[in-house]
């Protein structure tokens, strides 16, 4: 990572992304419409701008390069259309229906709906092959391996043409060398079928989540190698000799045989370096809690950051499929500009789940949406331009928007077309307002403590609605805003996250030198690997946690612990952190109850030198006139009460910084719009970062009375 | 009446609701520590108004669907003019419109500017309530007294002030004192969660805004149902269902509804035999579950639930003394399963006879174990309900085939059940199989989903397995015509084996010890079908058959389809045949 240049490529549905970052500390982005059947057309489309942007041939900017790409979509999209390769799964006989059982529980939501259907299996119960062999919890063998019984899983699998076989026995966490065998059988009668193996993919307690997460790996991998592959021919053919480095979900860069072999690692990475441009942003500003909020066409995702540290989930059901691996959290809604308003049966006004996408489109991209949508509201309500978009690139309808409005809402309602899409906006702010709750009140944090950060296209136009909305007085919109995520990736550090299962109970016979040992093998595996791709001893960062939980507890909470040695010395101090942590999230600890370890982890980062983004843009000279670009008619209000005004389009491009603009107002970028709500305020900071303040709570925090607290003692 | 309401401060106030209701329930449900609460979800949180009228409730446990109602009710009427700002009133009196002594719900008044404006409400199952026996499932009680306390309304917090004498003395009663107190610690974080977030939304529209939407709602809900009551033709419609003997010797007994549907408004009366001295009784508040149960399997309302849907519904559960509308001192505790889901299922038989396509087949009824022991590892005793062995089969619908593994019907896919590798590590047991069982389903155009069976094994010590529920004599009952040949498969039963070999197939409620070597495997029932058998594609079951979820023989036997060994397929010219015949 002592390149010339770095450069990202993220491959989103809609568009790809570039980032090109120089040694000169700037950063420029270009955009190529994606190719979803052949990607690298896409890549070559985008690498053709940069080369005349920089003025140099593509192959040595390539060769003069750190090159991250970013394949999430691949991945994504392979298991929201289930288009996954044919797959098997050899499991413990009697356990081969705990994937179709999902803890026998049906989504909220759908209680006594007819026709909400169960998940659709990645391998069909036809494909899951029970094998005899039986390990228990303490991890001895019950009954061994039953090797003809594999064998015979293999003939079957051959015969059905399966591509990829996932392997998840019960207690394989505790003794692996059943799963291993077989899994050994497997390579030996299936040579190139994809092999997925629970105890590598993820190797904790929890046999369904196991066998699920080694499922979807199973079943994706063969798609991202060959997209993986295809990625390395294309850049090979163009001279580069470097290692391509990929995207994962936990917040971190692999190489490209660490991706490949943990598909499933890929799977929600789009969203997950927000944080990481996050922080990189709001850091000059002196700012380490942030919220980002990352609003596309169809959907809306949120992380949160506390004290530099990202919030992680594990053990989750995505796309109704339990994962275990650590992720980024990322709530995700589906919120975005394509989102479409609809009166349910009661008739009530609701926005999304359902979303017009990119075709049809919002009524007002004229390509046959009918559909009134949160972009066509956004039209009516003045925010966005009403004959075009993205500087010109689309052209709109604002009046097919207007009408559409009109017709498929306010009419049935009996309100004006601007009553109705200010509702249409509020709703969708209100669905937006939820999930952030979910980031940070329900993971024990107050959002009124943190900083919103904007990527995203659409984001912009909501983001000083919903910080009003949650009490949070300060925003920042990059002028990079919708090419945050892509930004994140080339700033990330390539990060392996290992795991084991511990399960023990904390008392004085606890073997606290397993533990201490099997992290230090852990860490040994990654920092091989680190080493291998030329990180020095001196760059790797390592972090320690521990899932425990109080004895009797179903549910474990994570803790943690830096780079602590365990023993029964520091054990005090690492359950007083769980005791802590329990009580932030639960309201409640027990410090003198019992309490068992059950998994740990280690994240081990490679740390990438932090990027010299020194360019600062030029100061006003003080008597340069504001860019107004036109006065239009633009909404705002609160509930019933909606006004029109006419309120300035600044034109973002010319906007010189350190000038403060008072809103109501909108600053045009190309990529983004910004909303300024009456009573906020926006200066651009020299760092490209408009930085968006609620004038009218800052004023009154002075003189603020502290209300009476309601809670009642308990 | 249509009053002024914002339609968009509307919606906004309903998500508000909404949201208040699940942070009430996340907060319960990650901080309670019995597992009825956490893994199982046997808990419901609703937000009253001052009236008191239910605004909301979330889509938890069926077992709770009506009984909140008139518990909430009662409980105000008892205090009356007595209820102040900081009150905490916990109550659980079946015989005062609780559902069983089991559920234990805490009240929350919720005062904004010195008016009662709110209730926040929870209710959840706890571990233990006293009485002989732990968890509170007595079958040798002859009288509600032998089962445990009974909590009539009562303040646990006065004013805000805790009452010590009083919480302490319920905690003197009840087993496992740490753990209850941990659940009430937690049951009192949901209410005051559910009143901080209700005096944010007061304080930003004001008092009278939000009743107005909230009347608004209610009236919504109510216009709504009653439009789907009127699309089901009127008249009269009677059924009933059949409450098998699972081991008490007062025999089956059957339960009759009578649904009379009249323009908007519908009807419901029940009749049942005479209480019996045995815990299978329910009283008032129960029994408007069972109801509501049966009339949501019908009319599939979708969310949000506030009590306006139930304004055209009248409901009559026949004399007191009898099962359904019990008096003290009937015995009770196992009420919110038996008869719980056979009253659901007479409800949504007479409203099939009205509109049969729209009806759905009856889920698997709740058939399961406990299991008990000595834990040597950690020198413990230990007993837990097996969620595990309850996950049964859901009815199949007018539009799909019904989910595998997600009942029982009383729970209707709210339970979760705990993991292979969790439940080894907690107790000394090895669990051999779980998974889903062959041809349980009710066959259909579409089918029934398929049961679960879990089999244990102890590890190095005797241990008891005591079995519950129904389900193993009648099997889910279809809907819309569809019907089984192969009947045994699709019953509950627990079978005892010596390693892999079946010595016993019990299918009456026992107590048993086992040792090492010795298993059980208990097997639930499966939803009921849809439609005709004969109706459903050939090539539908045989890839039923591929999958194991069909045999070959009750792809012959119960669809009248011959499905080839070799290959899958289907084989036309006798599939053909059988079906001809069978008509």
């Amino acid at each position: 990572m002592s390149k010339r240049f770095r450069l990202g490529i993220d491959a989103g549905g809609t568009f790809t992304d570039f980032v090109l970052a120089d040694a000169m500390g700037q950063v420029r982005l270009f955009k190529a419409t994606s190719t979803p059947d052949d990607g690298t057309k896409a890549i070559a489309d985008g690498l053709q701008q940069i080369s005349e942007a920089v003025g140099l041939p593509v192959p040595e900017i390539l060769n003069n390069a750190d090159l991250l790409v970013n394949g999430t979509t691949v991945a994504l999209n392979a298991l929201i259309q289930l288009k996954g390769v044919r797959t098997g799964l050899i499991c413990t006989a009697g356990h081969e229906d705990s994937i179709e059982i999902r803890l026998g529980h049906k989504e909220e939501g759908y209680r006594y709906d007819a026709k909400y259907p169960p998940a659709t299996m990645l391998v069909p119960r036809f494909l899951r092959h029970g094998v005899r062999e039986r390990v228990l919890a303490d991890g001895t063998v019950q009954m061994p391996l039953n090797e003809d019984d594999v064998r015979a899983a293999c003939e079957r699998f051959r015969a059905e043409g399966v591509e990829a076989v996932a392997l998840s026995f019960v207690w394989s966490v505790a003794n692996e060398v059943h799963e291993r065998r077989a899994a050994e059988i497997v390579r030996e009668m299936l040579p190139g079928v994809y092999v997925s193996v629970g105890v590598e993919v993820f190797p904790q307690m929890r046999e369904y989540t196991r066998t699920s997460t080694a499922v979807v790996n199973a079943y994706l991998g063969p798609v991202l190698e060959r997209y993986v592959r295809r990625i390395d021919d294309f850049f090979v053919g163009l001279g580069v000799t470097a290692p391509i480095r990929y995207y994962q979900s936990n917040g971190g860069m692999a190489a490209r045989d660490m991706m490949v072999s943990r598909a499933v690692n890929a799977i929600n990475s789009g969203p997950a370096s927000a944080p990481t441009a996050g922080l990189h942003v709001a850091g000059p500003l002196g700012i380490r809690n942030i919220i980002t909020v990352d609003m596309g066409g169809t959907s809306f995702d949120i992380t949160l950051t506390k004290d530099g540290k990202t919030n992680l989930s594990k053990n989750i059901d995505f796309l109704r499929y339990r994962i275990g691996t650590p992720m980024i959290q990322v709530e995700t809604l589906g919120a975005g500009g394509g989102s479409i308003a609809w009166i349910d049966a009661m008739g009530l006004l609701n926005v999304g789940p359902q979303s017009a996408g990119a075709h049809p489109g919002p009524v007002c991209y004229m390509r046959g949406g009918e559909a009134p949508t949160v972009t066509d509201a956004n039209v009516v309500l003045g925010y966005l331009n009403p004959s075009y978009l993205l500087g010109g690139r689309v052209k709109i309808d604002g009046a097919a928007a207007r009408r559409a409005i009109e017709e498929k809402i306010a009419r049935p309602l009996g309100i004006s077309v601007e009553h109705a899409a200010h509702g249409i906006f509020s709703i969708v702010n209100n669905n937006m307002v939820n999930g952030i709750r979910r980031v940070s009140v329900e993971r024990g944090y107050d959002p009124r403590d943190f900083v919103l950060v904007g990527a995203g296209g659409a984001t912009a136009l909501h983001i000083a609605a919903l910080a009003r909305e949650i009490g949070v007085r300060k925003v920042l919109v990059p002028k990079l805003a919708s090419g945050l995520c892509a930004f994140g990736q080339i700033l990330s550090n390539v990060k392996y996250t290992k795991m084991s299962a511990c399960p023990m109970r904390v008392n004085e016979n606890a073997d606290w030198e397993r533990i201490e040992q099997r992290f230090h093998e852990l860490e040994q595996e990654a920092i091989t690997a680190l080493q291998a791709e030329g990180f020095a001893r001196s760059q790797v960062l390592i972090e320690r946690s521990v899932d425990m939980r109080y004895l009797g507890q179903v549910h474990e909470c994570t803790v943690d612990i830096g780079t602590m040695k365990v023993d029964a010395r520091s054990f005090g101090d690492i359950r007083s952190r769980f005791d802590r942590r329990h009580q932030a999230l639960f309201t409640y600890c027990e410090p003198d109850g019992v309490v068992e370890l059950v998994n740990i982890e280690v994240a081990v980062a490679g740390v990438v030198p932090p990027l010299q983004t020194g360019a600062r843009m030029a100061a006003a000279d003080g008597s340069a006139e504001l860019p107004v670009k036109e006065q239009r008619r633009m909404v705002f209000g609160h509930g019933a009460e909606i006004e029109t005004v006419l309120a300035p389009v600044y034109d973002g491009d010319k906007l010189p910084p350190g000038v403060t603009l008072d809103g109501p107002a909108v600053i045009e970028e190309i990529t983004t719009s910004i909303v300024i709500e009456p009573g906020w305020a926006a200066t651009l900071d020299a760092s490209g970062v408009y930085v968006l303040e609620d004038k009218v709570a800052g004023a009154m925090a002075a003189g603020t009375v502290v209300r009476q607290s309601h809670a009642v003692a308990a | 009446m249509k009053r002024n309401v914002d339609p968009i401060t509307l919606a906004v106030v309903r998500g508000v609701l909404e949201t208040t209701q699940r942070e009430m329930t996340l907060t319960l449900e990650k901080t309670a520590r019995s597992s009825v609460f956490n893994v199982a979800h046997d808990y419901s949180n609703a937000i009253f108004n001052h009236r008191p009228e239910m605004i909301l409730q979330g889509q938890d446990i069926p077992i709770h669907l009506g009984s909140m109602i008139p518990a909430m009710k009662f409980v105000a009427q008892y205090f009356e003019d007595g209820i102040h700002e900081g009150d905490v009133i916990y109550h659980n009196d079946p015989v005062n419109m609780g559902s069983h002594i089991l559920d234990c719900c805490m009240y929350k008044p919720v005062f904004y500017q010195g008016e009662l404006v709110f209730w926040t409400v929870c209710k959840g199952h706890v571990t233990d309530i006293g009485g002989p026996v732990p968890a509170g499932y007595n079958p040798d009680a002859k009288e509600i007294y032998a089962e445990g306390l009974r909590i009539p309304p009562v303040k646990f917090w006065d004013k805000g002030v805790m009452r010590k004498d009083v919480v302490n003395f319920y905690l003197a009663n009840v087993r496992s004192r740490r753990d209850q107190e941990g659940d009430l610690r937690a049951q009192l974080g949901a209410v005051t969660v559910g009143e901080r977030n209700l005096i944010a939304l007061l304080d930003k529209y004001g008092v009278q805004t939000v009743r107005d939407c909230i009347d608004e709602l209610m009236d919504m809900a109510d216009r709504h149902m009653r439009e789907i009551i009127r699309s089901v033709p009127d008249g009269t419609y009677a059924a009933s269902a059949v409450l098998e003997d699972a081991g008490h010797g007062f025999g089956d007994i059957t339960i009759s509804a009578s649904v009379t549907i009249e323009g908007d408004e519908c009807a419901i009366a029940i009749s049942s035999p005479p209480q019996i001295p045995y815990f299978i009784n329910s009283y008032e508040g129960n029994s408007i579950s069972g109801v509501y149960l049966g009339l949501m399997m019908f009319t599939q309302v979708d969310p949000p639930y506030n009590e306006g849907l139930y304004r055209c519904i009248r409901v009559d559960l026949g004399p007191k003394g009898t099962l359904v509308n019990a008096q003290e001192p009937a015995p009770h505790v196992n009420c919110t399963t038996t008869p719980m889901e056979t009253l659901a299922d007479a409800v949504r038989l007479a409203l099939e006879k009205a509109a049969p396509e729209r009806a759905v087949g009856s889920w698997g009824h709740a058939s399961g174990i406990n299991i008990a022991g000595f834990d040597a590892r950690n020198n413990e005793e230990y007993v837990t309900m097996v969620l595990a062995s309850l996950i049964s089969g859901a009815g199949a619908t007018a539009h799909m085939d019904g989910w595998h593994a997600c009942g029982p019907q009383c729970c209707f896919g709210a339970l979760t059940s705990g993991d292979v590798e969790i439940l080894e590590y907690s107790y000394p047991i090895v669990i051999h199989r779980y998974g889903l069982v062959q041809d349980s389903g009710g066959a259909g155009k579409y089918r029934g989903g398929c049961a679960t069976e879990w089999e244990v094994e102890p590890i190095g010590h005797e241990m008891t397995v005591i079995s519950f529920g129904e389900g193993r004599k009648y099997p889910s009952i279809g809907a819309n015509g569809a019907r089984s040949h192969m009947i045994d498969s699709k019953l509950a039963r627990i079978d005892l084996k010596a390693g892999e070999k079946v010595t016993e197939t019990l299918r009456k409620n026992v107590v048993l010890q086992i040792q090492d070597g010795q298993r059980v495997s208990a097997i639930n029932p499966g939803g009921g079908g849809w439609g005709s058998p004969f109706e459903r594609e050939p090539e539908r079951v045989a890839d039923d058959v591929r999958n194991g979820f069909v045999s070959f023989e009750a792809a012959r036997q119960d669809y009248g389809v011959a499905v080839s060994e070799e290959d899958f397929s289907v084989l036309v010219e006798e599939t053909r045949q059988l079906r001809a015949h069978a008509i």
